[in-house]
């Protein structure tokens, strides 16, 4: 009863900031005198995210930018697992191997968009290509490290049992490297998030980022806003609602990493 | 066992050569992935068979290099770049250092403000470049604006935590002894929470890094990523690859050199990297 009551009081005052910022927000266009488009009224820009919610604009680049995201997430980490996994089942060639991954992965992401551009032509495939390319970089090391973590007893345990190396990836590699693999997996799904948002600012005609940059040009700040208002929101809902449920349900409750 | 194997094995066959041996050796295997590869591009282009500015070989990125370091555009760019990123980290890495201890020390600070953080956060800094540009302009103070913004967050998330996990036997035992308020600070919190306070500053570091590419490829006229973004504009695919590789090469100097020895005099000399590992 009286957890519920403080958690109720914390919410209440986590609210006050934002309140705070909305009055400021309501009360500075009222009182001084600057060019409209710096500062938009609070409620010019709630009115703009109603019309772009109705006029169907914001649904569909919201949907573009997520297809986009998905798939690129989709296909830079089974990529990410599959070449990490063989480097890592060889020493040697991972020991080769590993600087040139480290500087892939100090320049994975943004920078690709220039080259994305020159070899995809300005679009969805260039900013899926930058994607890709900054998801499977981003957590190549970590595939390789969680599977080098695994002991080599459990591994001759397996074999001497006569398991068959599709077992041995399923039962022992990837459950093995999954705390790994999850650390891995959100920290380029942020590096990732970013660099789509920057691709398509630069390389595309769809998509949340493209909206918020386009309207730069006009002076329509208020769609500016409402596309950084959709971009946090959905950060959130995606690191809250996907990224949190799979640690707690996985590497929490085994209790290997604990918050 | 394969790693006790392996240093038993070098470490019978060192025994004689000098330690400047030891090092070429691990430079040698370190680089030989390098070579391999550039050797493997360098082959791919004939192969391939493509105009040079959609995929320029190793030796025309190598020209391309001479030339802009001939004409002084690779260094004036380069310490434009360092300058902007330091302002910005700096800016933001202070502030979340400050920010940090105030808000970890105050529980009702805390709730109150987490919130409004956690939603700040989710909008990256990309997201605020096209808002930044309406405000400040083209230029350095929207760069350094936005790479603020950057820097501060993973500081202060891991500053807070640095700081909320401190044993409180430390702190008790510090208040029963006399200590004011200042010297809790300087003499319990921010050492106890230093190793999370590293991370917090590597974290940044890297965030701001990219950072610094994306806004400059908006928001600038010089600098490594106006470099990056420029060759291709112009099809000096080129000087493209020439800032890329020019942004690889400082970011592994960077983390290297600096956030790693600032680690080693600090955290590991005092033998405080383990508790950082079963902390995080």
């Amino acid at each position: 009863m009286k957890h519920g009551q403080e958690f109720k009081l914390d919410g209440l005052l986590g609210l006050i900031p934002f309140a705070l910022v909305a009055m400021v927000w309501w009360i500075i266009p009222q009182t001084m005198e600057y060019p409209q488009y710096m500062l938009p009224p609070i409620q010019d820009v709630v009115q703009r995210y109603f019309e772009i919610i109705q006029d169907g604009s914001l649904l569909k680049h919201t949907l573009a930018s997520l297809r986009k995201l998905t798939i690129g997430f989709g296909i830079g980490s089974v990529f990410a697992i599959i070449v990490g996994v063989s480097i890592a089942s060889s020493k040697r060639v991972s020991e080769y191997l590993s600087p040139v991954l480290t500087f892939l992965q100090s320049i994975a992401g943004v920078a690709w968009i220039p080259l994305a551009i020159i070899w995809f032509g300005s679009g969805t495939n260039a900013v899926l290509f930058v994607i890709i390319n900054t998801i499977f970089f981003s957590c190549i090391n970590n595939v390789v490290t969680g599977v080098q973590q695994i002991p080599s007893v459990l591994r001759r345990a397996a074999l001497s049992n006569g398991a068959s190396p599709l077992q041995i990836l399923f039962n022992l590699t990837l459950p093995g490297a999954f705390v790994q693999l999850i650390v891995g997996f959100r920290t380029s799904l942020a590096f990732g998030w970013r660099a789509l948002v920057a691709g398509e600012m630069i390389a595309s005609a769809k998509g949340l980022g493209y909206m918020t940059l386009e309207a730069v040009q006009w002076y329509q700040t208020a769609t500016v806003m409402s596309g950084m208002i959709t971009i946090g929101v959905l950060w959130l809902l995606l690191d809250r609602l996907f990224f949190k449920k799979i640690e707690d349900a996985t590497v929490i409750r085994w209790g290997v990493l604990k918050r | 066992m394969e790693k006790g194997l392996a240093v038993t094995n070098t470490s019978s066959n060192l025994v004689g050569l000098s330690k400047l041996e030891k090092i070429s050796s691990s430079l040698f295997k370190k680089s030989i992935g390098i070579i391999l590869l550039l050797i493997f591009w360098q082959i791919s282009v004939p192969l391939i068979n493509l105009e040079s500015y959609f995929y320029p070989a190793p030796y025309d990125v190598w020209l391309a290099f001479i030339d802009l370091l001939y004409k002084g555009i690779l260094h004036s760019y380069i310490l434009d770049s360092a300058g902007r990123y330091l302002l910005g980290l700096v800016t933001g890495v202070s502030l979340a250092l400050f920010l940090g201890v105030l808000i970890a020390l105050n529980k009702k600070i805390a709730k109150a403000l987490l919130p409004l953080i956690n939603f700040l956060f989710a909008i990256v800094e990309v997201a605020w470049i096209p808002l930044f540009v309406m405000w400040f302009g083209y230029g350095l103070t929207t760069i350094v604006v936005a790479l603020t913004y950057v820097a501060f967050f993973p500081m202060l998330f891991n500053t807070m935590s640095g700081i909320q996990t401190i044993p409180a036997v430390y702190i008790n035992a510090a208040k029963t002894l006399g200590a004011s308020p200042f010297m809790l600070i300087f003499q319990v919190y921010l050492p106890s929470a230093m190793p999370q306070i590293l991370t917090g500053l590597r974290a940044s570091a890297g965030f701001t890094f990219r950072g610094l590419i994306f806004s400059e490829m908006i928001a600038a006229k010089s600098g490594i990523g106006f470099l990056i973004f420029e060759g291709s504009t112009n099809q000096q695919t080129a000087r493209t690859i020439v800032g890329m590789i020019c942004m690889g090469l400082a970011w592994i100097f960077l983390d290297l050199f600096y956030i790693k020895s600032i680690e080693k005099a600090t955290v590991e000399r005092w033998g405080m990297l383990k508790t950082a590992e079963s902390v995080s």
